[in-house]
């Protein structure tokens, strides 16, 4: 198999018999197995195949589905935790991410605030956006503290 | 709402931006801000400093869409060369406003009229400008305390003479507990100087205890007045709050579990509740009992009454230095306990699986981790409010120890008597006895403003449009989509371009895959949505113009699911006309092919049907629920998937009942089975959202389209079924 941009900023996938165009990568379970089963869909919605692994899709293909995956999963890192605050219920946050600076509001963070596993911390802002703290411990204790003083 | 329409190079000059709209993400989907602004003649995306990033003139582009990724999306216009350019990216933030301005560019470029919503979003809020947890909703910091405060005091307003009774009450309570300390000084004074007769003490005994009799009656009236208020007011503000939940948009229902709202119902009102019959009376009697006696102080001591006052502010200090910690705790503590109540609600509603999936344990955990997480906030929320509460018992313990200092040094030095200082004593005790109590009271506070907050939230949600609306019509059944678009969230669409025209006691068989939008078209026939384009006829007059029980009254739902409520069948068959007659429901009963089974039961008619219908099979209910329609006499019937549940001979008798339903009225059915389809009119085949298909069977058939297909898959499955038989 083949993957690569033709026409340009259209998604190929090329096998031996056929090739499909506007491919689409899609993860399985993106929150508990992040970066396992990753189907690739045709425009129809179909699932063409899947990865178990992306590195599975062969050396050459790899960094092209990187790159679309980075397109298609607008989810942020959390680097550094600037602030938190928490009143009536909402919880105000200001964070750097690999993405630049974000301030966002999260509602009840007893939904919205999902530890995957124990070092894996999924945000939920109130307009669905996704923030992953990943791995937790890897945070500056300032950050750190201010996470634990609310999740 | 505004709505922006232009019509591209006319009277505008080219340079007028037409959309000028903000993404938050740049081209490498980092946070950073690029502008889009649509001109007459192109499209330019730009960096805050004006750099453009991307130009396209309008005349090149064909289409224009909004492609939704995972926690946003980015706008994709292909140009009349097919070359696809993607223009924009965004978060989830924005991509409503995105999808909106893509059909905007496309109808533009098509020389069409501009006609798009681009409504501004309040995202900050205007007073403190933090980010506000539902756009265009309340700010939950800046909502304004007293005023929620004195809406929960509006709610007073039917009982203006009780209250006003009830406030002279206090003031009399608070004169009268004046008096014994008083009292207790003469007498004092009296023993000591000796000038006291034992008639005297007779005197002052019998004033005192017609003070006590007096000062207990006024308390039990008191006491049963605030009474009456409290629970009338709990009363009329939970029925306000169950109107308003109930005339919400179906879309509130979709976002918010069912336990959820009903705590909103019942638990938020008790916290009011309780405020209004423990914290404020005791709030008012002891403020106007602590300003009198503080006044009753000075005019005894000036210097006195400063010295043993002087606690008083550190304990203000503490309840403020607490508030805020202390209240948002308890806000936790309700939320937790609404999350317990959904999850018991969901997993009683759905006990027959948990048993047969023999999953109690794994459901009973769940349940225990809510119930702890509740215990864990409301243990910390209790113990956070203890050690402000000792604190503060510690600073009104101090007034005792400056009066005993400073008032005994005065009556040492001959300045105050000893009677006096008995009497300040008592006062003291009256000052700082209830001080203590006012934490309790922040506690009570905090709690009720919590739940008012909550409550008052639901009330403030815009309820479903065109319930006050004058306008009601006898429908006929003409029903006429025009270019209807919809989405149960507005960058999603499920319905694209829908449009059809439907005559008058017309069948009409809506057909396509699991997925396809059959079920959401007819949720817009029912006006359970609106939809975000285009208009939906009846009669020839938009739906939107109509009263919306008036249009709601006369359309009847027949559902894959028949919800049937807890009583008796008759009771279920009359639920659209409960003051139908026996004779009426057994009409309606005997066309749903119905009768017979419910009569061979030993209550017949009166048979109660446990909640949901537990205790009648699929059928029954489905023919039941079909009885109601049929009771209900609409003339606009819709069928989701009526007979999808049942068996063949249960289905030929359900058919048979609704063969004699759609007489006369102008009909919507889904059916799995195609072949159950075969009276209708004519057949809408939808896809995706979209209608492929349409006219009668034998035309359909004879196309050999995607309907043909449909029809033969599944008679090839049918065979097979019949082989493995
Ligand atoms: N309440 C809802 N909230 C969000 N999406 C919904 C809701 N109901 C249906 N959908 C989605 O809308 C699409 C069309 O559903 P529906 O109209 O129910 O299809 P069907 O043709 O099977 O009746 C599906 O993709 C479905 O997942
Ligand atoms: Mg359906």
């Amino acid at each position: 198999m083949k993957l690569f941009y033709a026409p340009e900023g259209r998604l190929r996938l090329t096998m031996e018999d056929r090739s499909h165009l506007d491919v689409v990568p899609a993860w399985a379970a993106p929150r508990t197995h992040p970066d396992r089963y990753l189907s690739l869909l045709d425009s129809k919605g179909k699932e063409i195949l899947m990865l178990e692994r992306l590195e599975d899709a062969g050396a050459d293909n790899v960094e092209v589905l990187r790159q679309e995956l980075r397109r298609r999963y607008l989810y942020s890192q959390v680097r550094r935790v600037n602030a938190v605050r928490m009143e009536f219920g909402a919880t105000y946050w200001s964070v750097e991410t690999d993405r630049g600076h974000r301030d966002f509001v999260t509602q009840s963070l007893q939904e919205n605030a999902q530890w995957i596993d124990e070092e894996f911390l999924l945000l939920i802002d109130v307009e669905g956006n996704h923030y992953q703290v990943k791995p937790v411990s890897a945070l500056d204790p300032d950050s750190l503290r201010r996470l634990r003083s609310v999740v | 709402m505004q709505t922006a329409s232009l019509t591209p190079g006319g009277a505008s000059a080219p340079e007028i931006p037409l959309i000028d709209v903000t993404s938050d993400l740049d081209e490498d989907g980092l946070y950073g801000v690029r502008r889009l602004v649509v001109t007459a003649t192109e499209v330019t995306v730009s960096t805050p400093t004006g750099v453009p990033t991307c130009r396209i003139a309008l005349s090149d582009i064909a289409k224009a869409r909004h492609d939704p990724l995972v926690s946003g999306g980015r706008m994709i216009v292909t140009l009349k060369n097919g070359v696809i350019i993607p223009v924009v990216n965004y978060s989830l933030a924005v991509s409503e406003k995105f999808s909106e301005v893509a059909r905007g560019i496309e109808q533009l470029s098509q020389g069409e009229e501009l006609s798009i919503d681009m409504h501004d979003e309040l995202k900050r809020c205007p007073k403190c400008d933090r980010l506000l947890p539902e756009k265009d909703g309340p700010c939950p910091v800046c909502v304004n305390r007293s005023k929620t405060l004195w809406r929960i005091f509006g709610f007073l307003k039917p009982y203006s003479r009780a209250t006003t009774m009830l406030v002279a009450g206090s003031v009399c309570t608070t004169a009268l507990n004046l008096i014994p300390p008083y009292i207790q000084k003469q007498l004092v004074d009296g023993f000591t100087s000796k000038s006291l007769e034992t008639s005297g003490l007779l005197q002052w005994m019998a004033l005192w205890l017609g003070l006590a009799l007096a000062g207990s009656g006024l308390q039990i009236f008191n006491g049963r007045l605030m009474t009456y208020l409290a629970t009338h007011i709990s009363k009329d503000l939970r029925a306000s709050t169950y109107r308003a939940i109930e005339y919400l948009s179906m879309k509130y229902f979709d976002r918010k579990p069912v336990g959820a709202i009903a705590s909103r119902v019942t638990q938020d009102t008790d916290r009011v509740w309780h405020f209004l019959v423990d914290g404020f009376p005791f709030f008012i009697t002891n403020s106007l009992m602590a300003l009198g006696v503080i006044g009753f102080l000075f005019s005894i001591d000036a210097v006195l009454a400063a010295a043993i006052l002087v606690p008083i502010p550190f304990i203000l200090l503490i309840s403020v230095r607490y508030w805020k910690p202390i209240s948002n705790m308890f806000f936790k503590v309700s939320q937790r306990m609404a999350r317990l109540h959904m999850q018991l609600n969901e997993s009683l509603s759905g006990i027959r699986v948990v048993k047969a999936f023999v999953s109690e344990d794994r459901e009973f955990k769940r349940f225990d981790e809510r119930n702890k997480a509740w215990q864990q906030a409301a243990m910390q929320a209790d113990q956070k409010w203890y050690t402000a509460f000792g604190m503060m018992t510690f600073a009104a313990s101090l007034g005792a120890l400056i009066n005993w200092t400073v008032g005994g040094m005065f009556v040492l030095q001959g300045r105050l008597t000893l009677g006096e200082f008995i009497m300040v004593n008592s006062l003291l005790i009256m000052v700082y006895g209830p001080m203590q109590w006012f934490a309790q009271v922040n506690n009570w506070f905090s709690r009720a403003m919590a739940g008012a907050e909550r409550i008052f939230e639901v009330m403030d949600m815009t309820p479903e449009s065109n319930r006050e609306l004058e306008r009601t019509l006898d429908i006929r059944g003409d029903v006429t989509f025009d270019a209807v678009r919809f989405g149960y969230d507005k960058s999603n669409p499920v319905l694209k371009n829908m449009s059809f025209d439907v005559k008058a006691g017309e069948m009409i068989g809506f057909v396509g895959r699991s997925g396809a939008g059959k079920s959401s078209t007819i949720n817009l026939i029912c006006r359970f949505y609106e939809p975000d384009g285009g208009r939906i006829l009846v009669d020839g007059v938009p739906l939107n113009e109509i009263n919306i029980a008036n249009y709601r009254s006369q359309i009847g739902i027949v559902l894959q699911e028949p919800f049937l409520f807890n009583g008796t069948i008759a009771e279920n068959i009359a639920y659209g006309k409960p003051d139908a007659s026996l004779e009426e429901i057994m009409v309606a009963a005997r066309a749903a092919n119905a009768h017979d089974f419910i009569v061979s039961k030993p209550d017949g008619y009166d048979s109660i049907v446990g909640e949901r219908g537990v205790q009648l099979s699929g059928g029954e209910k489905q023919r039941i629920s079909i009885a109601r329609a049929i009771l209900h006499n609409p003339r606009i019937l819709i069928l989701d998937e009526a007979t999808s549940s049942v068996d063949v001979e249960t289905e030929r008798q359900i058919q048979e009942a609704i063969g004699r339903l759609v007489e006369g009225r102008t009909t919507f059915a889904i059916a799995h089975r195609l072949s159950t389809l075969r009276n209708a009119n004519r057949l809408i085949v939808l896809e995706r959202g979209e209608i492929v298909e349409m006219g009668t069977h034998e035309e359909l058939m004879q196309r050999r389209g995607v309907f043909c297909n449909l029809v033969e898959t599944q008679r090839a499955v049918t065979e097979i079924i019949g082989v493995g038989n």
